[in-house]
């Protein structure tokens, strides 16, 4: 069986012809062969229900290639840096520039995916083998056929300075497609914080298929941010996996704040026992973005634990979507889980939908999970508006107090402060709000 | 300062205040008791502008305006405070911030300017002292995990900031402990003045014994049952209320 060759299917189709034999190469082929059998996912595939395809199967795509950026300097690029004070590495349509001051921070080893793959293959053929959910994850299968560079990011020890990778996507002309892989491993113990900021150059339309995947070793505690701000005319699909062994920690912080369609995937499977997940979601819909993200932990094992927070505000015509699963595989007793996902609808032609799931196979477990969407809490409106609050300001501060239930929980200052300066950009009164700060 | 004509109000279809007439003048402490669902938030409420309840008829003047007229922000910022019974937690917004920005929309209406930074901090510092209240209030969200009674001195302490002409305190004093009931007394006693009128509305006549009342009412079946001075709140606490309710019925 063969998908339907559309335009985007067949620019697929010839990317893949162009590229170069590696050492990677039977698993990319394989790869290949199952995306083009299944090709792009459907509405009538669950997980992408709310999100057609159809406008982009009508385009084509190229590959973007490394050096078709102005820029040089990721602080140039990137407001997450601290103006340049978070080391940061450089990732042009996938092809990351290792500069020297990021390759040396104590306790991290960093090194190109292009140079392992020609050196040291065999560490990376396991990232790249097919999961058995590898038919609902088709853009993986596609990022792993088709990411020409990447990073390897090892941390070693506990690490306190952060990193930031700036991913930069776009070039010149229509249709520039990236696929950045990075694969992240933390040893036993280690800690780290690396921010991942997706962002483009140019304004016309662009695609950007990464895929980053983490190992956290038995106590290793990571802390992950990835923030999007592409652009109107950007399609992204994002994919965060992440194994965790025995009392890891991963918090994780998924901020959408732009392009066009965005979706989102964070899959964590707590493999040992103590494993936990914190996830946050900001998920902000403005003019006619499209945010479709998806959260799904898995509790391999007894006594782990997984916390999944997402905050949606939909405004103009934009619809966020955010899904959210959790499994308790057979014989992980004790498990511990709670899923809230909250939304406020600023415009009547805005739209939120959220589903908390959850797979429970075993007794004995502790799952809650809730989900509202609606207008700004009447009780605590009317409140502010019996001080003497105008109802501008009043609308403003709930739904900046709404959101702070994620931004309260970045532990990096300069971060927070640069998420919230784009976040109120993109909220009603953003004046009133800065004077709020 | 403020009259009340025969207000009948509904909530979600259901008919809750039934013809409630009072008049409260300038200088004056009235004290609104009645049973459980008697409608004495219901009258609080709609006092201060909240728009799901329906005024069905009657009418509200306060200082020669027509209160029903106003949104409840007008309403605020012309010298209106309520205290609410059930104070809402809104995390995310910062206490303090939220007293400035009440006190600077009040100012502006009455063609102020803002206030100075030093000076609000000051002021506030010290209304703070005289609610006994910690510091640490400032910089929490609003009523974000206060105790019941931290809620009410905060109610408090947000009319001692805005200084309003009429306040009602809807059982400001339930859940009190004996200190806290003597501080919230002085803090609204601070407050009295020819200029100024309070309203109270309680369930325990140990308030009054801190705050003299002028005038004590008895809401029941959504009217006001019978009105007298401080004696009538002590004939209550013996009493109860089915004597009043009774004879209202027959
Ligand atoms: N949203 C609503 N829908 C239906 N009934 C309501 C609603 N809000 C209030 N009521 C009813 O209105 C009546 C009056 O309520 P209110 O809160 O005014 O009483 P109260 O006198 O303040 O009582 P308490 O002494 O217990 O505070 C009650 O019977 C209450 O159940
Ligand atoms: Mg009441």
């Amino acid at each position: 069986m063969s998908a339907v060759m559309t335009p985007a299917m067949r620019s697929f189709e010839s990317q893949w012809q162009g590229r170069r034999a590696d050492a990677l190469s039977p698993w990319r082929e394989s790869a290949m062969q199952r995306f083009l059998a299944l090709g792009v996912p459907t509405v009538h595939d669950d997980s992408w229900r709310y999100t057609n395809m159809r406008v982009l199967q009508a385009q084509s795509f190229r590959d973007a290639g490394a050096n078709d950026s102005a820029l040089s300097a990721p602080g140039d690029a990137s407001w997450l840096t601290d103006q340049g004070r978070i080391p940061s590495i450089l990732i042009v349509n996938g092809h990351p520039r290792l500069s020297a001051v990021a390759a040396q921070i104590d306790g991290f080893e960093i090194r190109s995916l292009r140079e392992l793959v020609a050196t040291e293959p065999s560490r990376l053929s396991r990232y790249l083998e097919a999961t058995s959910d590898a038919d609902q994850r088709r853009w993986e299968l596609l990022n792993t056929a088709l990411f020409a560079d990447g990073l390897h990011i090892e941390i070693k020890r506990p690490i306190d300075t952060p990193l930031c990778l700036v991913h930069l996507t776009g070039g010149a002309g229509e249709g520039n497609a990236a696929y950045p892989r990075v694969i992240i491993s933390a040893a036993p113990g280690s800690r780290a914080t690396i921010i991942e900021h997706h962002l483009n150059v140019g304004t016309e339309a662009t695609l950007c298929n990464s895929f980053t995947q983490a190992e956290l070793g038995a106590g290793a505690q990571l802390e992950h941010y990835r923030v999007f701000t592409g652009h109107e005319d950007a399609t992204q699909f994002d994919s965060l996996d992440v194994v965790q062994d025995r009392d890891s920690s991963c918090r994780q912080f998924t901020i959408a704040l732009g392009g066009s369609v965005l979706r989102t995937t964070l899959q964590s499977r707590l493999g040992e026992a103590g494993a936990a997940l914190d996830s946050y979601s900001l998920l902000v819909g403005h003019g006619e973005r499209h945010v479709d993200s998806v959260v799904i932990a898995t509790h391999g094992a007894p006594a782990t634990r997984s916390r999944q927070t997402a905050r949606s505000v939909a405004s103009g015509s934009s619809r966020t979507i955010f899904n959210s699963k959790v499994i308790v595989s057979a014989g992980a007793s004790k498990s511990d889980s709670q899923q809230s996902c909250r939304g406020i609808l600023l415009s009547p032609t805005a739209e939120i939908d959220s589903r908390p799931q959850l797979e429970i196979h075993t007794d004995e477990v502790k799952c809650a999970h809730g989900a509202t969407t609606g207008r700004l809490d009447p009780e605590m409106y009317f409140y502010l508006l019996s001080r003497g609050l105008d109802r501008d300001t009043a609308q403003s501060l709930l739904i900046f107090a709404f959101v702070a239930d994620v931004l309260t929980r970045i532990s990096l200052p300069a971060a927070r402060a640069a998420i919230e300066t784009a976040l109120i950009a993109q909220l009603p009164n953003a004046e009133l709000l800065r004077a709020f700060r | 300062m403020l009259k009340i004509t025969n207000l009948h109000v509904s909530v979600a279809g259901k008919q809750i205040l039934n013809g409630v007439n009072l008049s409260v003048n300038a200088g004056e402490v009235h004290a609104i008791m009645g049973p459980n669902g008697s409608g004495k938030s219901t009258l609080a409420q709609v006092l201060a502008g909240r728009e799901d309840y329906q005024v069905t008829s009657g009418a509200v003047i306060f200082e020669g305006r027509d209160l029903l007229a106003m949104p409840a922000e007008e309403r605020a910022r012309a010298g209106f405070f309520l205290g609410f019974q059930y104070p809402v937690e809104i995390p995310g917004v910062n206490n303090v911030y939220l007293l400035k920005a009440a006190l600077n929309a009040k100012r502006k209406s009455a063609g102020l300017p803002e206030v100075d930074a030093y000076e609000f901090l000051s002021l506030i510092k010290e209304k703070m002292k005289f609610m006994h209240m910690s510091e640490s209030f400032l910089t929490r969200g609003v009523n974000e995990g206060f105790s019941g009674g931290e809620k009410k001195r905060n109610e408090v302490l947000q009319m001692l900031v805005l200084e309003p002409k009429l306040a009602i305190l809807d059982e400001t004093d339930s859940g009190l402990d004996i200190d806290a009931l003597k501080i919230v007394s002085e803090g609204v006693n601070s407050l009295r003045g020819p200029q100024r009128a309070t309203i109270l509305v309680t369930h325990y006549q140990r308030l009054l014994d801190y705050i003299a009342p002028d005038q004590v009412h008895v809401l029941g079946g959504g009217r006001i049952l019978k009105s007298g001075d401080k004696s009538l709140a002590l004939e209550l606490e013996k009493r109860g209320y089915d004597w009043l309710v009774e004879s209202a019925v027959a």
